[in-house]
């Protein structure tokens, strides 16, 4: 058990120790970093297949903490709580973050800080491992932070880029509204269950109705702002300014599913009230996204707004309430995604690499001629992440919607619709990147990418295709039930068809029919064009009007009012100093005058309050 | 066991030494100064040690080495070893900060009001001259605005003292009888004594709006002046607070009373939110980060407030609070003397602190840019640097006195962390400014700055280092925990 133990612990702790080492090997030779950093990931997705295997497959459940304030009655703890849902988690961050790192080594070969970028990924990857398999509430907001942290780094890695300095700047802040959400959340557990509930065994210590939806409202706050959902998922089309491997890791597969782990760790705090606030949010950040998805035209970001609408599946299925059923559908969901998603960001990020960086989808197309194996990855990425028949998409997806039925109608409508708009966005960006004539200079000299690149994507191809072969051992293995197809499991697979094929209608082929719709619709158009305006109110409104206008404010009062009030008292007396001054002349007469005239005005003023009846 | 009396003796030899040797042999006994500090603090932890020295006519000679003086000790020796390593300053300024760093140490252990007292107005004379001296363009402003100011905090402390002294008809100045009399006196002179310690301590704090002598003071002094300031002299407030104010409430007619407890939380509050908004406007780096320390110091002003208005309901939460505090105290010493060193090797290699002159300094400097970017993530309190200690300990805590009016704490955090990240990408990130040219910082400032860097990330990962010195019977000392 111990040894069991410390290798739980190394799965994120080697990384975690080794990342200063990751850079710092990056000076004597920057190539080392790629290879160390690699190597490092790799172990830990070895030694997370180890202990899945020997342990968490016969039901033990790996925990050990501390108190990491000692000599505090306080027990703040610290600790490894591996159960199946950790470990799964585990295993796929390790997985999907070894197969990125792999790709990376080949897409930032050239890159003069490639050192840097390999210790903040392997810092990245650690974390979120430490994420996944932390024992309490606290060390759940360290990692939480930490990959915050990485993500803002990593974004702004081509620091130089003013793009990419402001998304990082952007992506931190709004990242940073929803993670005060998350520590009001433990201060709440902390006060509800008089500190019982920090760690994840304890959560069951709160057990007042209205304590628990608080207390689940405000981790839910926090899980919004990492997992970007509606209103806070504004910052994810700008974190493409990244690298793509960077997309590809962070902003699909791992961090921003990281609120949907939360979730799933704190369910048994989530009570009808806010499950159906979790289930609405994700609906409603399903259709948006997948609206906007429709008139965006870079290929990263098409791929963005797509992950928000799929992690708001995930959010969706866990707001369904149906206990561990929910937890095994938005998991299955979070992993298929994870593949099929870090497949189409790899494939579009070996596109950027063969067309330098172009990322207008306009400027694409032809493309399967040029790159023919990465373009039929990325076929089999869009055919899971629309849901074809027997991909992983379908089988993660359709359970979802199918179970949404015996919910909420308007939800299982919803989410059906969603899927419509899923097929309907991931086509669009599909047939024009693949097919028709090349549209600009750079898709015309296109060519496929090194093996090191393909490599990975294909590992991942393979897996969005077959990964619907484990549905049902999945579930089993966190205690879901989900009883098998219906008729009803055939109206999502119809709107995927329709909009595929409305898809190539429009833009598979030479055709005027996207102008058309889009001068047609009028406002409507301009309306999603613009992203409901949510960008423009929260840049414009709230954070150049409202806070850079109050900040202006503030100042001004701080040095006109407040300065002004105590040089005011400092002149007061400095200026009474110098009048006052002029009455020393040094002349006795005077003295002598000024003497008389007091005395006088004293016996007067004696006389005034005599006759007043003030003294007697 | 290292008794406090040869502590004082040896350090006033040291400063008599640096006195007479007239040369840079200051600097090293600086050092040995804060060593001998640093080595009284370790000999003496784990317990509250009381040293008695009898009485002096009217004076007590009481001193008292407990939890939080200990950790303002271990600040003290910090900053008397890091402004040695990092500046090449005169002679003269190392025997004003040796004077200063002793006036500290008294400051942190007696036990008696009049000596407080003379403490607390000694440190005033070396800040006062180091501004004057070796300041800005308006240092003569800037050193009159900050010794008028914090002086008539210490005149309305002085006459709660003497109100305390005369109405409890008292024979000494000690404290603890002091303090332990107040709850005898008549209810209207308790209200002024009350007011006469928070108002000194809230301007030494500085807490909003009493905080105007503040940006100027950091801003004129020369960076050796501004870290030690804004290190040490903000804790003489927080010290006051912690281990003056909060037992003479208790043992007042007022404990239990919500009124002063809840003016502090709204000052804290209020403060945080104010600082990060007029940081948010400035252009001067400087500035900018002497609105942080404001930001910082308001977690502590909550805190006591907090603490203070539990009452002992909550002892889990009161313990986040207090603890939270205490540490607050020297997470925030340590990153705001890295962060002010780290603008000094700023303006040194680019010439200007203007913010709007700077950008992409990463792609030059690149040591200077991640120790900067380092000392930025701490002071917004990521996890793995000690700012998120005391700051999420405090935020924690206070979720059971606030509620929801958490909210508004929690807009100041997210506040804070905006102008942090505007400064960050215009300084460090963005395009390259080309005007600067070619630039390089000194590499022996670099090197120094990594030793703050070093404790930031010692006590942030293992906090256990300085909750070590926190007794679990320490907040028994006010009568209030078990």
């Amino acid at each position: 058990m111990t040894t069991d133990l410390i290798l739980t612990f190394l799965i994120f702790g080697l990384p975690l120790i080794g990342f200063p080492f990751v850079i710092g090997i990056g000076y004597i030779k920057k190539n080392y970093s790629m290879y160390l950093g690699t190597t490092l990931i790799l172990i830990s997705f070895l030694l997370a297949i180890y202990i899945f295997f020997t342990n968490t497959v016969n039901g033990t459940v790996i925990q050990y903490s501390f108190n990491w304030l000692p000599s505090l009655p306080a027990i703040i703890p610290l600790g490894i709580y591996a159960d199946n849902l950790s470990m799964i988690m585990a295993l796929m961050v390790s997985f999907v973050g070894f197969l990125i790192i792999l790709f990376s080594v080949g897409y930032m070969r050239d890159d003069p800080n490639r050192h840097i970028f390999f210790g903040e990924m392997v810092l990245f990857t650690s974390s979120m491992l430490g994420l996944v398999l932390a024992s309490s509430l606290i060390m759940l907001f360290i990692f939480w932070e930490l990959v915050g942290l990485c993500s803002y780094l990593l974004i702004g890695f081509w620091y130089h880029k003013p793009n990419a300095a402001s998304a990082a700047k952007k992506a931190f802040i709004v990242t940073r509204v929803g993670d005060v959400f998350f520590i009001a959340g433990i201060g709440a557990a902390i006060l509800y269950s008089s500190g019982q509930a920090l760690s994840v065994t304890g959560l069951g210590s709160i057990h007042l109705v209205w304590q628990k939806t608080i207390v689940s409202l405000l981790l839910f706050g926090g899980a919004i702002g990492k997992s970007a959902q509606f209103p806070l998922h504004v910052w994810i089309p700008d974190a493409m300014e990244g690298p793509t491997t960077v997309s590809a890791l962070i902003h699909a597969a791992t961090m921003v599913t990281a609120g949907v782990y939360l979730i799933a760790r704190t369910y048994t705090l989530f009570t009808p009230t806010s499950l159906s606030v979790v289930l609405y949010i994700g609906i409603f950040t399903i259709i948006l996204s997948g609206l906007i998805g429709i008139v965006v035209n870079d290929i990263k970001r098409i791929l963005a707004y797509s992950t928000i609408s799929q992690i708001g599946y995930m959010i969706a299925a866990l707001g369904l309430g149906l206990g561990a059923t929910s937890i095994g559908l938005s998991i299955y969901q979070l992993e298929s995604h994870a593949f099929f998603k870090a497949l189409l960001f790899l494939t579009a990020g070996s596109i950027l690499h063969a067309i330098l960086n172009v990322r207008d989808i306009n400027k694409m197309g032809g493309l399967w001629r040029k790159m023919p194996i990465t373009i039929t990855a990325m076929f089999i990425g869009v055919l899971a992440l629309s849901g074809f028949p027997y991909t992983a998409g379908f089988f993660s997806k359709d359970s979802i919607i199918s179970a949404s039925f015996n919910v909420s109608l308007i939800a299982w409508i919803l989410l059906a619709t969603g899927g419509f708009l899923t097929a309907l966005y991931s086509f669009r960006m599909f047939f024009k990147v693949a097919l028709g004539k090349p549209k600009s200079n750079a898709a015309e000299h296109a060519h496929e990418s090194g093996w090191l690149m393909l490599i990975p994507i294909l590992v991942l191809a393979v897996f969005s295709l077959i990964f619907g072969v484990f549905q049902g051992g999945f579930y089993s293995f966190l205690g879901a039930k989900v009883s098998g197809l219906t008729s009803l499991d055939a109206v999502p697979v119809v709107l995927m068809f329709a909009g595929m094929g409305i898809a190539y209608y429009a833009y598979g082929r030479e055709s005027s029919i996207p102008t058309r719709i889009a001068k047609g619709s009028g406002a409507l158009y301009t309306l999603v064009k613009n992203k409901f305006y949510i960008d423009v109110f929260y840049t414009n409104v709230i954070a150049e009007r409202a806070v850079l206008g109050f900040s202006f404010l503030m100042d001004g009062f701080e040095r006109r009012v407040l300065d002004g009030l105590v040089n005011l008292f400092g002149n007061l007396f400095e200026n009474s100093g110098t009048t006052l001054r002029k009455i020393q002349t040094g002349l006795a007469r005077q003295y002598a005058a000024i003497i008389l005239i007091g005395l006088i005005l004293a016996l007067i003023l004696l006389r005034v309050l005599m006759l007043a009846g003030v003294i007697h | 066991m290292f008794p406090i009396s040869y502590l004082l003796l040896l350090l006033v030899i040291y400063i008599a030494i640096s006195v007479a040797a007239r040369g840079k042999i200051a600097k090293y006994i600086t050092i040995l100064f804060s060593l001998t500090v640093f080595a009284f603090v370790v000999s003496n932890n784990m317990t509250i040690s009381n040293f008695n020295y009898g009485s002096f006519s009217i004076l007590t000679l009481q001193f008292q080495l407990n939890f939080v003086s200990s950790v303002l000790l271990l600040l003290i020796s910090f900053i008397g070893i890091f402004i040695p390593l990092r500046f090449k300053s005169k002679p003269g300024f190392f025997v004003l900060l040796q004077f200063l760093l002793f006036s500290l140490v008294g400051l942190f252990t007696t036990r008696d009001f009049i000596i407080f007292y003379i403490f607390w107005e000694m440190v005033l004379i070396p800040t006062f001259f180091v501004i004057g001296l070796w300041g800005g363009a308006k240092k003569d402003y800037a050193a009159m605005k900050f010794f008028i100011y914090t002086h008539i905090g210490s005149v309305f402390m002085l006459l709660g003292i003497f109100t305390m002294y005369f109405t409890e008809g008292a024979k000494t100045f000690a404290m603890n009888s002091l303090i332990a009399g107040m709850s005898s006196i008549p209810v209207s002179y308790q209200a002024f004594i009350l007011f006469g310690f928070l108002f000194a301590f809230l301007i030494k704090m500085p807490s909003v709006p009493l905080h105007s002598w503040l940006p100027d003071a950091y801003v004129q002094a020369p960076s050796e002046g501004t870290v030690f300031i804004s290190s040490l002299l903000s804790k003489m407030g927080a010290f006051g607070l912690l281990v003056i104010f909060v037992p003479i409430f208790l043992q007042s007619s007022f404990d239990g009373n919500i009124v002063i407890p809840v003016i502090l939380i709204i000052l804290g509050i209020f403060s945080l939110i104010y600082s990060a908004l007029v940081a948010m406007y400035q252009k001067d780096m400087k500035r900018m980060m002497s609105y942080t320390s404001i930001g910082h110091m308001s977690f502590v002003t909550l805190a006591v407030g907090g603490f203070l208005f539990l009452n002992g309901t909550n002892a889990l939460d009161s313990q986040l609070l207090y603890y939270g505090a205490v540490f607050q105290l020297i997470s925030h010493g340590v990153i705001i003397a890295m962060i002010f060193s780290l603008v000094d090797t700023m303006e040194n290699a680019t010439g200007t602190r203007n913010i709007a002159s700077l950008g992409g300094l990463a792609r030059q400097l690149p040591g200077l840019s991640f120790l900067i970017l380092a000392s930025f993530l701490a002071s917004v309190a990521i996890p793995g640097f000690s700012g998120f200690v005391g700051e999420i300990s405090i935020l924690l805590g206070s979720f059971a006195v606030l509620k929801y009016y958490l909210i508004f704490v929690l807009v100041g955090v997210v506040l804070t962390a905006s102008y942090h990240m505007l400064a960050l990408q215009k300084t460090i990130f963005g395009p390259y400014n080309e005007l600067l040219g070619k630039i390089t910082a000194r590499r022996s400032d670099l090197f120094s700055s990594i030793f703050p860097l070093t404790v930031i990330l010692l006590i942030g990962i293992y906090p256990a280092l300085i909750f070590h010195f926190f007794n679990i019977h320490a907040l028994s000392l006010f009568g209030v925990m078990p």
